[in-house]
């Protein structure tokens, strides 16, 4: 028992230097209610206990109570937590990996307001070192270090795309422009699935007079590195977007609609690579938020059919744009009907947080999807569900071809339908 | 010396001082971890986020409230009871008359009566709770049995000595609540002083990104 | 994958925990002696010394009778027999409580001194509630014992199937450990309050039998309405399925199973219902009786005073009796029962025995009875 192999030591070591006041706070303020799992759609819909998130935590509170602890020396004389085995962290790889989202919906019930999902986030990069984590995320990794894409996105298949939306759209799509304001970052998912979003931001950028451009340094803003919970690799992601958007004088970064691309770059991006950057990261839906309020994208006739949003919890609950995007769909859509969890409580689509890329967790993110589907049968016809995360669009598809449900409705991406919505008079050129 | 004088006299200054010493220690000790700054650009303020934080977290929210009434319930009527018991029961407010000159109005016999109900009634449905429910039982270790347990006992034997007629059984629960102080700061129990700093964290991060979940 | 924390360090602070509460327990006990209240052979000589050695009660029933004659030395008279009775106590009860509301003043109505029932009610409680309570409960204790030596553990007949059926939601179960929990702290506060004098007293002396029952009197007295209201809990979350059926005719036809052959049940059965009833109308009148002896100024008819008393104490022996059968049924009485408090579910195999109606309810499967041996060889067997 008291022998830790290598792996455990390494996975030991980095968990340690991982605990930081914060995460000491919560580890500590731990009072065992168990009320989070009444907010966690894996819980919700296995009814399995093991699904609890604090549950999940476990390893990393043993580390706690052995390292870190205050008064360790006191407790310890009656007997402390045995040193965690390599066997016990790889219990728990399912539970730190398949079974969070990271979606933070917890943290709402809990009384001690604890950021559980946060603290997933620092567990993973004990696990990570270790190198104990599924496979389907050692696969994305190795993608991104052949070609910087989780989905193996390559320059060459960029520009092939971004060639058919100029044919499809008329409109030029800029691509590496010295001293535009914009750097558009896209997620692979977008690249290789909805790839009109590249018309859509043209139709918009140019209607609304914007510089901008796509990088084919830095086109892919998924950050694989913070899925798996490794700094390092996060860190190099990081990096290779602002070296490019520095080289090519950008104001503004945009993270496209892909829930922990924005929070990756926003808000861990500057203590990542250890210093704030010369330019400002803003989601796109606040760059259209702006524009529209800035009167340079007018809106034109609603789409009429009766609609729903689902809020990705990187972007809303996690990411701060609760506003944002209802202001937009107010304009978008005129039959808008909010589901019973919106905004802050919504539920994860069941796939976020690495767990769309881990095909051994299928079941359990369908089982969870599950949930979403009831909430959106809850508001009877909906004949589209706006989904402003590319990963989330993903698991929609997913969970409902493997519902059998997938004429029920459209999904579709929040910016598409601001550009579907434009005003159609142009004004006249400048 | 009666076991009373003991139990009020070097028993509980060395009670205390444990308590005291030993809960600074672990609030210190957290804080000392420490953390880096945060160099993302604030949208929010972080200052307000910690409040707003530990405000927000006293409840859960409203679409959750149908599922943890129980614990909402048995959570606040502890908490309150215990409270109203342990600042406003007349021997208490005596006692501490004797230590420091300051004394407050008591709660009236039947408003102790009351806050004790609540207080106990709240107690027993969380720890019947706690190892009946599966979530519970399977994340529940001895530190959280032995904390109630020991909660329990101080407040029952302090509600036994109600009638003020008999130095042991005010010797009983100055005991129990002497066990119950030098136990305190190693244990779960003091959530009671961490859930600020936990909230607070929580609070603060989200506070600097414009929300308050 | 299960992650405690080690089994050593409780064991450790257990021991180190007892240690301190059996010193702790040792002084007090000392410290009785030491207590802020006087010793009692001081309150015998301040008080009763110019009356001599007589007891008040004796006193006032020598009042009562004019003072004529000599009064037994102990006011042992038999109840039948006690001078000052009335021709009819249900009568003169009832004048008790639905005589008009007398002024305390006596400015108006019709003053008295003396209450005819007093003496009644206080030879009730001294012949026949004192005396034999405790031996009830002795009975019932020594019945269980015997049932369980002669019939043994009722074994699940079929043995486990280690399939289990949803028989009690989180909920009853909480509802039903927290009435438990409370009631098990009345009953035993409430005996030694009751039986403390006569049974207490010649085992650990008046000192700490004073010390003890001021504490339990304390205890009981704030356990009392959490005790209502896990009652109340219970009697509502547990009235679906209590409600005598057909079924139960034909259960106490076959004595329960126990006698004559198989006794087919719904969710409950018989048994059960009757212990749901009994802690329903027991438990109100527990409820109702002990709120009024803890306000006693919500009357001031004295003869609701002397009912409540006397209810509550038969009241509080009859339900700890079925407690104790319930307790023993529901553990080590009968294999599997306990699950479905515990875990909620029960053993397919413990439904098809005791709950056949029930089990075809929930599993739509039909319970054959053909292969089954007559109950009272089963039960031979196994003695």
């Amino acid at each position: 028992m008291s022998e830790t192999s290598n792996t455990a030591q390494i996975a030991v070591d980095t968990l340690v230097n991982q605990i930081d006041s914060d995460i000491a706070s919560y580890l500590e303020a731990c009072v065992h209610c168990g009320e989070c799992a009444e907010a966690c759609h894996f819980y919700e819909t296995t009814k399995d206990p093991k699904y609890t998130p604090t549950y999940k935590l476990m390893p990393l509170v043993k580390v706690y109570k052995q390292h870190k602890s205050p008064l360790r020396w006191v407790t310890q004389i009656f007997g402390g937590p045995e040193p965690i085995t390599e066997e016990e962290l790889r219990d728990w790889e399912e539970l730190v990996y398949d079974s969070c989202n990271m979606c933070g919906r917890c943290t709402l019930v809990c009384p001690m307001g604890i950021d559980i999902a946060g603290t997933i986030r620092k567990m993973r990069e004990g696990y990570a070192a270790a190198e104990i984590y599924p496979d389907g995320l050692k696969q994305a990794r190795k993608n991104v270090e052949r070609t910087s894409s989780p989905m193996g996105v390559t320059e060459k298949a960029l520009l092939v795309q971004v060639g058919k939306q100029e044919k499809e759209t008329g409109l030029k799509i800029p691509v590496d422009v010295e001293g535009a304001d914009y750097l558009a970052l896209l997620s692979s998912h977008e690249i290789m699935a909805s790839p009109e979003i590249m018309g859509a931001y043209a139709k918009i950028f140019e209607r609304a007079g914007v510089s901008w451009t796509l990088s084919t340094k830095a086109y892919e803003a998924t950050n694989v590195g913070v899925q798996i919970g490794s700094g390092p690799l996060a860190k190099q992601l990081v990096q290779r977007v602002v070296d490019e958007a520095e080289r090519l004088g950008v104001k503004y970064v945009i993270s496209p609609e892909c829930g922990h691309a924005y929070g990756a770059i926003r808000w861990a991006g500057p203590n990542m690579i250890g210093r704030t950057f010369d330019f400002e990261v803003m989601h796109i839906l606040e760059v259209l938020d702006q524009l529209r309020a800035e009167g340079r994208i007018p809106k034109g006739e609603r789409d009429s059919r009766k609609m729903t949003m689902h809020d990705p919890c990187q972007i809303v609950r996690r990411g701060g744009l609760l506003n944002e995007p209802r202001r937009l769909l107010d304009e978008s859509c005129s039959n808008f009907t909010e589901m019973k969890d919106h905004g802050i409580t919504n539920y994860c689509c069941g796939g976020g947080g690495g767990v769309s890329a881990n095909p051994r967790a299928e079941e359990l993110m369908v089982g969870a999807f599950g949930n979403k589907m009831k909430q959106i049968e809850e508001l009877g016809e909906i004949e589209a569900v706006v989904v402003p995360c590319a990963n989330c669009r993903g698991v929609f598809e997913d969970g409902l071809f493997e519902l059998d449900r997938e004429d029920e409705f459209e999904v579709i991406g929040l910016a598409q339908l601001v550009a579907d919505t434009l005003a159609d008079d142009p004004k006249p050129a400048e | 010396m009666t076991f009373l004088e003991f139990t009020e006299g070097p028993m509980f200054y060395l009670a205390v001082a444990i308590f005291v010493a030993a809960a600074l220690v672990r609030v210190i000790g957290i804080l000392r971890i420490g953390k880096k700054p945060d160099l993302a650009p604030a949208r929010g303020s972080a200052a307000m986020g910690f409040i707003k934080g530990n405000l927000r977290h006293f409840l859960p929210r409203a679409g959750f409230a149908q599922r943890t009434w129980m614990h909402v319930l048995g959570g606040w009527g502890f908490h309150l009871g215990l409270f109203a018991l342990f600042f406003f029961a007349a021997p208490h407010i005596l006692f501490i008359e004797k230590f420091t000159g300051l004394s407050w109005p008591a709660l009236p016999r039947w408003g102790f009566i009351i806050a004790a109900e609540i207080a106990f009634a709240g107690l027993i449905v969380l720890w019947v709770r706690r190892f009946s429910d599966p979530v519970m039982r399977l994340i529940s270790d001895w530190d959280d049995h032995i904390g109630s347990w020991l909660t329990f006992i101080a407040m029952l034997t302090g509600c036994l000595a109600l009638q003020e007629a008999h130095d042991g059984l005010r010797a009983i629960h100055m005991f129990s609540v002497n066990i119950w102080l030098i136990y305190f700061p190693f244990s779960r129990l003091m959530h009671a002083f961490t859930f600020v700093l936990s909230r607070g964290a929580t609070g603060a991060n989200y506070g600097r990104k414009g929300m308050n979940p | 994958m299960t992650m405690t924390s080690s089994q050593p360090f409780f064991i450790r602070l257990l021991a180190v925990l007892s240690m301190l509460l059996g010193l702790a327990l040792g002084t007090t006990m000392a410290d009785a002696q030491s207590s802020v209240r006087p010793p009692d052979n001081a309150v015998n000589q301040g008080l009763t010394a110019p009356l001599g050695s007589q007891s008040d009660a004796d006193i006032w029933r020598q009042l009562k009778q004019g003072g004529i004659g000599t009064p037994s030395a102990s006011g042992d008279i038999p109840l039948p027999m006690a001078p000052g009775r009335p021709d009819n106590v249900a009568e003169t009860f009832w004048k008790e409580i639905t005589a008009p509301a007398r002024d305390a003043s006596a400015t108006s109505g019709t003053p008295r001194v003396m209450q005819v029932l007093g003496e009644e009610w206080r030879l009730l409680r001294r012949d026949y509630i004192l005396p034999y309570a405790g031996w009830v409960l002795v009975a019932v204790l020594a019945l269980i014992a015997l049932f369980g030596i002669v019939r043994g553990r009722i074994k699940i007949r079929d043995g486990r199937s280690g399939k289990y059926i949803f028989r009690f939601s989180m909920a009853h179960r909480i509802a039903h450990w927290f009435l438990a929990a409370s009631f098990i702290l009345m009953a035993i506060s409430g005996l030694v309050i009751l039986l403390g004098r006569p049974v207490l007293v010649p085992l650990i002396g008046k000192d700490a039998n004073a010390v003890l029952t001021s504490a339990m009197l304390q205890g009981h007295n704030l356990f009392g309405p959490v005790f209502i209201l896990s009652l109340l809990i219970v009697i509502f979350k547990f009235m679906k399925g209590n409600f005598f059926q057909w079924a139960d005719a034909k259960w106490i036809a076959k004595g329960g199973g126990l006698l004559w052959g198989h006794a087919s049940s719904h969710h409950y059965n018989f048994g059960e219902k009757t212990w749901y009833w009994v802690v329903v109308i027991v438990g109100l009148i527990m409820s109702a009786t002990g709120m009024l002896l803890l306000f006693p100024w919500i009357t001031d008819v004295l003869a609701w005073h002397q009912l409540s008393t006397v209810l509550h104490a038969g009241g509080a022996i009859l339900m700890i009796a079925f407690a104790l059968g319930h307790a023993y049924v529901g553990s080590i009485g009968m294999e599997g029962s306990l699950d479905s408090m515990l875990r909620g579910e029960v053993d397919e195999n413990w439904a098809k025995e005791h709950h056949d109606l029930w089990y075809e309810e929930v599993t739509g499967k039909k319970v054959t009875h053909e292969d089954e041996p007559e109950a009272a060889e089963t039960a031979e067997g196994s003695a």
